[in-house]
C-alpha cells in the first residue's frame, strides 16, 4: 500500500509530525530503528536503560580534540523517553539571531508562541509544587548566596491529585494521540536510505522492504538524518554545522544527604543564559563513579559517600562546529566536532562559575572532571584547577545536537527552506532538530516541537 | 541600601601621588555631584612614594598632611595612623607597570598587609581597597561579564599580587578586624593621568594603536571621576563590609569603539588625527602574551609587550551589583571622559598630536 506520510523517527520531532497529519485523515507510518519500551519500564538514567534506549548503549562520541562523548536515544518515543524532561522556550534572542543568520521566514518569538502553548498544554509542562529536591536546593542556594539568577525548570510531568508525577513522554502523549488517530508505528525497522527518481522520493527502502508515500518526513535527529539524507545522495549543506552544547562537570560533596538515584536537579542557573547555564547531572552510582573517571586511581574509594555527592555542568553555546558524515558501509555515521579556542576558554569559565556556586552552597569537597584534576576544597582553589584544564586533559560530552540540515531560504547555507521542506526534493521535509542553525542553550525539545509543528501546520496547508 | 555614614573625622590615603589619587583629592578640594559623597572638611592625610610627589599633591589639595615613604614600611604607616582612630582609609598604593616583577609583591601585597596592620591597630571605620580587574582574568566571550563573585584567575605577575591583596583585605574583614571593602576598577582613563595613557591619545591621533581582531572585544573602561564615585560610596556605607565591587562605567566598550571615540573626541578638540586605523590579526595580542610571560618568569616587565598582550581579549564587568548595593551611578561616559582628558592633557601642556592651523 502507499502512504500519504512516512514519517521517519519517532522522537519529538517525529511524533508532533505524525499526531498532526494522523489528525488530518492521512495515512501515516511511523518508521522507528530502536525497540518499543514501554515508559517506567527501564529505570530512568540506569545502565539497563542506556541499553536498552540509547544508540550503543550510550557510547557515541564525536571526534576531535578533544573528543566530546554525545548520547543519542534509540526507541520509541526517542529523547523524550530518556532525558529528564526540563522544558524551557527558545529564547527570543536566539530565535533573532537565526532568523538574520540564516534567512529563516516565520520563526520569531510571536510566530512561536501559539505552537509552545500547544505543546505545553499537551506535555502538561508545570513546576512542581513543594520544596525542591535536596540536589536542586544545592543550586538554589548557591545561587542566591551569589546574587545570581536561577529558576527550578518546568518540566513535561503530570501531576495527577493522588498519583506519582508522570513524565508526559512522546509515547504517553503525542504518539498515542497519533495511533489514536490511525497512524501506524513500526518499532526495529531502520530506514537505509530513500530512493529518489527525479525530484521526487519514490521509496523509503528499510532493512525489511521499500515503503512508499506521497510525502516523506525525516525526523532521526541531527546525527541520523543527515546520514540517512547523504546515504539517500542528498549531500548539498548536509551533515556540516553540527553544533552542541558542550558540557563539563564537577563533583561536589556535601554535609547532608542530596543523592536521588531517580532524580536530578531540575533547578538550573540563568544568570550567563543563554551563552552559559549551570545545571544537576544524573547521580547514580555509576554516574558519580563515571564523574571520577578521569582521577579513579586517587578518588575511587570517594564512591563509597556517593549519597552526599551529586554531580553538576556546565555547558555553553560553542562557537565551535562538526560534522557528521555517512561512511559507505558502515552503518553509523562518522561524528567530528572542533571546540575552538574560545569553546575551551568558556568551558574553563563555567566549570570556575560553578564550582564558585557549589563553594557558596557549602560543598566541602570537589572534584572536577577531567584528566589529573585536582581536589578542590577552598574557593581559592578553583582557579588553578580551572586553568589546568587543558585541551588534552578536558572531558567534554554533550547533549542537544542541532545543526546538521539547517532551514532557511539562503540555498548556500541551508539544506532546506524556511519550513524543513529539503531544496531540490518536491515531498521530502526533515522535521527535528537537525533544522535549528544551532544549538539554543537550552534543552531544545520545546524549540524543536513547536518548530515540527508549524512546519508540518505549513505542509499540511500547502497539501490542501 | 541604608543610610550612609558622615564623613570621617581623619581621612587616610595611600597612593596620593598616583593617577587616582591625585583625582580623588582633586575631588576632595572641587567636588562635583558626578564624585559622590566625597565632600569632607577633616583632615585628610597622604602618603606620597617619594618626595617628588608631595608638589603635585599639595596642587590639589593644599590643606593635605602629606607623608613620604615606602608603603611597604611599618615605621612610615605608623606615623601616617597616628591617632587616626575611627579614620576613613583609602588604600590607593600600587604599582601596575614596574621596573621589577619583584615590586608587585612588595607593594601590592606586602604593602597592603602593612595598611591592614596599620588599621587594625589604630581602629580605623572603614578601609577601603582599590584593587583590579586583573586577579580575574579575561572573560572568555566578548559579550561575557564578570559578576560580583568570580574565581580568582590572574593575569601573570600584577593579577596575582592584586589578587593576593584582596585577599587579605577580605580575610581582615571576615574576621572582623578591619571593616573593608573592595573597589575593583579595570582600565582607567581621565585628568591626571600619566604619560602612559598620553601616548596612547598620540598614538590613535597618529593612526598608529592597533586594533587587533575585528575590534570586538570589549573593555571596560572607568572615568577616573566615577572612579572618585565609587570609592566615596564605599567610604560611607554601613552594611558592605567583606564585599568586592566593580567600579566602572556603565557599558563595556568594544574596543574598535573605543579607539574610534577617542580619534573623534581629538578632531572636535583641534588635533589632527590620522584617518588610517592600524588592524593587525588577534594573533599578535596572543604572542606578546606569551612573550610576557616568558619576560615575566624572568623577572622582566615590558610595558608596551604586556599592554599588547591584552588588546585582544575582552575585559568587561557587570556593575549592577555596585549599582544595587551602594547606590553607585556612573555620571559620565566615553566620549565626554576622553573629552576632559584630552582637555586636561592640554591644560597641562602635554603635547598629544599636532593641532590643525588656526586660521
Amino acid at each position: 500500500m502507499t502512504y500519504d506520510v512516512a514519517v521517519v523517527g519517532s522522537g519529538p520531532g517525529g511524533a508532533v509530525t505524525a499526531r498532526e497529519c494522523a489528525r488530518r485523515g492521512l495515512r501515516v507510518v511511523v518508521l522507528e530503528e530502536g525497540a518499543w519500551v514501554e515508559p517506567g519500564s527501564a529505570e530512568p538514567y540506569s545502565l539497563d536503560q542506556m541499553r536498552r534506549q540509547y544508540r550503543n548503549q550510550g557510547l557515541t562520541v564525536a571526534l576531535g580534540r578533544p573528543p566530546v562523548a554525545y548520547t543519542e536515544a534509540s526507541c520509541v518515543g526517542g529523547g523524550s523517553e530518556v532525558n529528564s524532561g526540563l522544558y524551557h522556550r527558545a529564547d527570543a534572542q536566539v530565535l533573532q539571531e537565526w532568523s538574520s543568520a540564516h534567512a529563516i521566514e516565520g520563526l520569531g518569538l510571536a510566530d512561536l508562541v501559539p505552537w509552545f502553548e500547544a505543546v505545553e498544554e499537551r506535555l502538561s509542562i508545570s513546576t512542581p509544587p513543594g520544596p525542591m529536591n535536596a540536589a536542586s536546593d544545592v543550586l538554589r542556594r548557591g545561587a542566591e548566596a551569589l546574587g545570581w539568577d536561577g529558576l527550578d525548570v518546568p518540566r513535561w510531568v503530570r501531576r495527577d491529585a493522588g498519583a506519582a508525577p508522570v513524565k508526559q513522554t512522546m509515547l504517553r502523549t503525542y504518539l498515542a494521540d497519533a495511533v489514536a488517530a490511525g497512524a501506524e508505528v513500526r518499532s526495529g525497522v531502520r530506514v537505509e536510505r530513500l530512493r529518489l527518481a527525479g525530484d521526487r522520493v519514490t521509496g523509503v527502502v528499510t532493512d525489511r522492504e521499500v515503503i512508499r508515500a506521497e510525502h516523506v518526513v525525516v525526523c532521526g535527529g541531527a546525527v541520523q538524518s543527515p546520514a540517512l539524507l547523504q546515504r539517500s545522495g542528498l549531500r548539498r549543506n548536509v551533515g556540516r554545522g553540527l553544533s552542541m552544547h558542550p558540557t563539563v562537570k564537577v563533583l561536589a560533596q556535601l554535609d547532608e544527604e542530596v543523592n536521588d538515584p531517580a532524580d536530578l536537579a531540575t533547578y538550573q542557573v540563568k544568570e550567563f543564559a543563554p551563552a552559559m547555564t549551570i545545571g544537576g547531572s544524573a547521580g547514580r552510582p555509576g554516574m558519580i563513579a563515571l564523574g571520577l573517571s578521569g582521577t579513579w586511581d586517587r578518588d575511587r574509594e570517594l564512591g563509597a559517600d556517593w549519597r552526599r555527592q551529586s554531580v553538576y555542568y556546565a555547558s555553553i553555546r560553542s562557537q565551535g562546529t562538526g560534522r557528521v558524515r555517512a561512511v559507505p558501509g558502515v552503518r553509523d555515521p562518522v561524528v567530528t566536532y572542533h571546540l575552538t579556542r574560545r569553546d575551551l576558554a568558556a568551558l574553563r569559565a563555567g566549570m570556575g562559575r560553578l564550582m564558585v556556586l557549589l563553594s557558596a552552597a557549602g560543598a566541602q569537597l570537589q572534584v572536577p572532571s577531567y584528566v589529573g584534576a585536582p581536589r578542590v576544597s577552598a574557593p581559592e582553589q578553583v582557579g588553578p584547577a580551572v586553568e589546568a584544564m587543558s585541551r588534552a586533559a578536558a572531558a567534554v560530552m554533550s547533549v542537544h545536537l542541532c545543526g546538521t540540515v539547517p532551514m532557511g531560504e539562503d540555498v548556500r547555507r541551508s539544506a532546506t527552506d524556511s519550513f524543513g521542506r529539503v531544496h531540490g526534493v518536491a515531498n521530502l521535509s526533515v522535521n527535528d532538530a537537525s533544522l535549528l542553525p544551532s544549538a539554543p542553550g537550552v534543552n531544545p525539545q520545546g524549540t524543536l516541537m513547536a518548530v515540527a509543528h508549524r512546519n508540518v501546520d505549513r505542509l499540511l496547508e500547502g497539501s490542501r | 541600601m541604608t543610610a550612609r555614614w558622615e564623613p570621617a573625622g581623619t581621612t587616610v590615603l595611600t597612593g596620593g601621588g598616583g593617577w587616582f589619587g591625585r583625582a580623588f583629592l582633586d575631588a576632595v578640594a572641587h567636588p562635583r555631584p558626578e564624585h559622590g559623597p566625597v565632600a569632607r572638611d577633616g583632615q585628610v592625610r597622604v602618603l606620597a612614594a617619594s618626595a617628588a610627589e608631595v608638589p603635585a599633591i599639595l596642587d590639589v589639595l593644599p590643606r593635605a598632611v602629606v607623608h613620604v615613604g615606602d608603603v611597604a614600611d611599618p615605621h612610615v604607616l605608623e606615623r601616617l595612623f597616628e591617632g587616626a582612630a575611627g579614620a576613613s582609609v583609602v588604600h590607593a598604593a600600587g604599582v601596575i607597570h614596574p621596573a621589577r616583577v619583584a615590586d608587585f609583591d612588595r607593594v601590592n601585597v606586602e604593602g597592603t598587609r602593612e595598611v591592614l596592620r596599620a588599621a587594625s591597630r589604630v581602629g580605623v571605620r572603614r578601609l577601603v581597597h582599590v584593587s583590579s580587574n586583573s586577579a580575574f582574568g579575561v572573560n572568555a566571550t566578548p559579550d561575557d561579564r564578570f559578576r560580583q563573585h568570580e574565581p580568582y584567575r590572574p593575569y601573570l605577575g600584577y593579577g596575582r599580587s592584586k589578587m593576593a591583596g584582596e585577599r587579605l583585605v577580605l580575610e581582615a574583614a571576615a574576621s572582623g578586624d578591619t571593616s573593608s571593602v573592595v573597589v575593583r576598577p579595570p582600565w582607567f582613563y581621565g585628568p591626571f593621568q600619566p604619560a602612559r595613557q598620553s601616548s596612547f591619545f598620540t598614538m590613535v591621533a597618529a593612526g598608529r594603536f592597533p586594533v587587533l581582531g575585528d575590534g570586538a572585544q570589549r573593555r571596560s573602561m572607568v572615568f577616573v571621576d566615577n572612579l572618585v564615585q565609587g570609592v566615596a560610596l564605599a567610604e560611607h556605607a554601613p552594611d558592605v563590609t567583606g564585599q568586592a565591587f566593580w567600579v566602572a562605567d556603565r557599558e563595556a566598550y568594544p574596543m574598535a569603539h573605543i579607539v574610534a571615540t577617542v580619534a573623534q573626541v581629538m578632531r572636535e578638540e583641534g588635533y589632527v588625527v590620522s584617518g588610517r586605523r592600524l588592524r593587525a590579526p588577534a594573533l599578535v595580542g596572543r604572542l606578546a602574551e606569551r612573550a610576557d610571560r616568558l619576560l615575566q618568569d624572568r623577572g622582566v616587565y615590558h610595558q608596551s609587550i604586556h599592554v599588547l598582550g591584552e588588546m585582544d581579549k575582552t575585559i568587561a564587568c557587570d556593575i549592577s551589583a555596585t549599582e544595587a548595593a551602594l547606590g553607585y551611578e556612573p555620571r559620565v561616559d566615553l566620549a565626554e571622559g576622553m573629552r576632559r582628558s584630552v582637555r586636561w592633557c592640554a591644560a597641562q601642556g602635554v603635547s598629544l598630536a599636532p593641532r590643525r592651523a588656526e586660521r
